[in-house]
């Protein structure tokens, strides 16, 4: 029973980190219509940001935090305003490419800075905490808990923040928003820039689970496309709810599947569930059906 | 077809023709030339970096066939030329098969996986059909380490060189003439499928599907052709990585490899036969630029950081893409394109 308890409760906080990183993904895609595939370079780059910041140079936990959502800041303005301000209206599979070549510089320019393959990360208390006969890492809960923090404000900032508005309704029609006087180029920065501070906090939360930081956090990325698919391209609530439960079934699947199959299930299992839900709704629980008329 | 000023086709069998003017075929026979006397003045580095390179070839042309023509991007087709290398280094090991079978079975079994993780597809494109396709790489590798009996797990196989009728390709010029001959029938095949009525029907799919299916194009059963057929060449490429070098394991077919190859598209001009043969020369040479420089270049300025030649390749690779999307979306294709135009219309370039 201790087992399953434990399980869930870390199937549950890994899989709220993976919808902030699918947020990462649903955030660009509804604004500007780019499916951003180099997710797994940006929680990549930002936790060697944050490994630099807070052990390189050690500075205080909060002012390192704080450089690092400014780093995102900024990377995620100049990725916008760089790469895809020339590629607006060009066929999806260059935008689609575009990434993929943004996530491969990315991961050179990380690979040139740090060199290190992996190195330990540690950011909560390492003491566990006994839950009936569980033992929950205590870093699992910080990640539970800051996930649902950060969903909560996202959705008050979309509900009741005037960008936030606007930013709703370019994804809706964003020949009407411009008619209406909204800069969406603005917009289209502004969505890269969330996107890339979901990242950052995605990342550090991951890495401090792990315990580490290294390679392994770009397929980490790439699974977090599972919940992607799972909750549909185009909603908030689906990559909220999805994430959850790709946690589960990643963890819970993997802990009593392992002794089933081959170990390393672990790994392929969210890729498994995509293929899945290609084949059986293939546009996600909550995502919008596109019917298409010549 | 573009022809230089003052030659007109007067009949069916010349418009189809490939090489059509008397300069074409000059350059031709000179290219042939060149290539089969090359073994001549490369030294071993270079026949392996082009052996490598006719390789890659192989595969991205499979992969424009199924990208650039048919329009349905595939981000998995280094694990699909993994299919084809296990299938090929498998058959020849457990069954003592001949080569020219394993490699046929390796492309047909390769083309068959890819058509399985094609069907989505039919309903889905795009940025959809792209996961897919990575999920396809990261669960055929997985399948590939942990199935030992048949895959030899993490440690991989041991492959016998390639043989036909009792040659053995042992030395590197033999493999150069083995890979040069096979992917100068794969180019010359990707262009024939091109201009076929297949090869016109994936374009037509590619530009608007919902035209093409009310054209009587059956849409299922065309992108099912494009994976098999881009996924075949795949296959033939793996088997070929796995009989020219002496072991195969998982980590000759990273997902960094299959975005490289959509890279080399982009790069050398999706939806054009030449443009995988300048895509895969750009990249390939640009790493060989790179390992032999990136040594030098950090002995010296040793204030440079330790990364520093590990990390500089994806750099530049991925800054590459980039540049292209930005500035010349068509790829050097069209460049190449360009400057032959120029020079055909020339004096009357007006």
């Amino acid at each position: 029973m201790g087992e399953l308890l434990q399980y869930v409760i870390t199937g549950l906080a890994i899989g709220m980190v993976y919808s902030l990183i699918a947020l990462c993904f649903v955030v660009v895609w509804k604004s500007s219509g780019v499916a951003n595939l180099a997710l797994g370079q940006l929680v990549f780059v930002s936790s060697w940001f944050a490994y630099e910041m807070l052990y390189q140079r050690g500075l205080p936990e909060w002012l390192g935090l704080i450089l690092v959502i400014v780093f995102a800041l900024i990377l995620g303005w100049l990725i916008e305003r760089i790469v895809l301000r020339p590629l607006i209206a060009q066929p999806i599979l260059s935008l689609i490419t575009v990434t993929l070549g943004l996530g491969y510089f990315l991961q050179g320019l990380a690979g040139i800075i740090w060199s290190q393959s992996l190195v330990p990360f540690q950011l909560f208390s390492e003491q566990p905490i006994h839950i009936g006969n569980a033992i929950i890492k205590q870093q699992e809960l910080w990640a539970a808990l800051i996930s649902l923090l950060l969903f909560g404000l996202l959705s008050l900032y979309f509900r009741y923040n005037k960008m936030g508005v606007a930013m709703r309704a370019t994804a809706d029609d964003q020949k009407a928003v411009q008619a209406c006087g909204i800069p969406v180029t603005r917009i289209f920065s502004r969505s890269w820039m969330f996107s890339c501070v979901l990242a950052a906090v995605a990342g550090v939360l991951i890495s401090s689970i792990a315990g580490s930081v290294g390679n392994s956090l770009i397929p980490t990325g790439l699974q977090a496309f599972s919940v992607v698919i799972l909750g549909g391209l185009d909603s908030f609530l689906g990559a909220i709810i999805a994430g959850p439960i790709i946690g589960l079934a990643e963890i819970v699947g993997s802990g009593y599947l392992t002794s089933l199959t081959w170990p390393g299930i672990r790994e392929v299992v969210p890729f498994i569930i995509i293929i899945l839900v290609m084949f059986v709704k293939p546009y996600g629980l909550f995502g919008e059906e596109r019917i298409e008329r010549i | 077809m573009d022809l230089p000023a003052g030659t007109r086709n007067y009949s069916y069998s010349e418009d189809a023709t490939i090489f059509r003017t008397k300069t074409q075929k000059i350059l031709l026979t000179l290219l042939v030339l060149v290539l089969l006397t090359a073994p001549l003045w490369f030294g071993n580095y270079w026949l392996s970096v082009a052996n490598l390179i006719g390789i890659t070839i192989i595969s991205v042309t499979g992969l424009n066939l199924l990208t650039g023509y048919c329009g349905q991007l595939s981000i998995g087709h280094a694990g699909f030329m993994a299919v084809g290398a296990y299938t090929s280094a498998f058959l020849t090991q457990q069954f003592g098969m001949p080569f020219p079978v394993a490699l046929i079975s390796a492309g047909l079994l390769a083309g068959a996986v890819g058509m399985i993780f094609g069907i989505p597809s039919l309903r889905v494109k795009g940025f959809y059909l792209a996961i897919s396709t990575i999920a396809a790489q990261f669960i055929i590798i997985w399948v590939i380490q942990h199935w030992t009996p048949v895959t030899g797990g993490f440690s991989g196989l041991d492959v016998e060189p390639a043989s036909i009728l009792g040659f053995v390709f042992k030395s590197q010029m033999s493999k150069f003439y083995l890979i040069l001959v096979i992917t100068a029938a794969a180019i010359f095949a990707a262009k024939n499928i091109a201009r076929s009525r297949v090869g016109r029907a994936f374009v037509a799919i590619r530009d608007n599907d919902l035209a093409a299916e009310v054209m009587g194009i059956n849409l299922f059963r065309y992108k099912l052709t494009a994976f098999f057929i881009g996924c075949f060449y795949a296959g033939i490429a793996g088997s070929l990585i796995a009989h020219t070098g002496a072991t195969i394991s998982d980590a000759h077919f990273p997902f960094m490899d299959s975005v490289l190859f959509i890279g080399m598209i982009i790069i050398g001009g999706a939806g054009t036969t030449i443009g995988p043969i300048f895509g895969v020369l750009f990249i390939r040479l640009l790493d060989v630029l790179v390992t032999k420089l990136s040594p030098a270049l950090q002995s010296a300025f040793p204030h440079l950081p330790p990364g520093f030649t590990s990390g500089i390749a994806p750099l530049l690779f991925g800054l590459a893409i980039i540049l292209f999307l930005i500035f010349e979306p068509r790829g050097m294709a069209h460049r190449w394109q360009l400057f032959k135009s120029s020079y055909r219309l020339w004096p009357f370039s007006y």
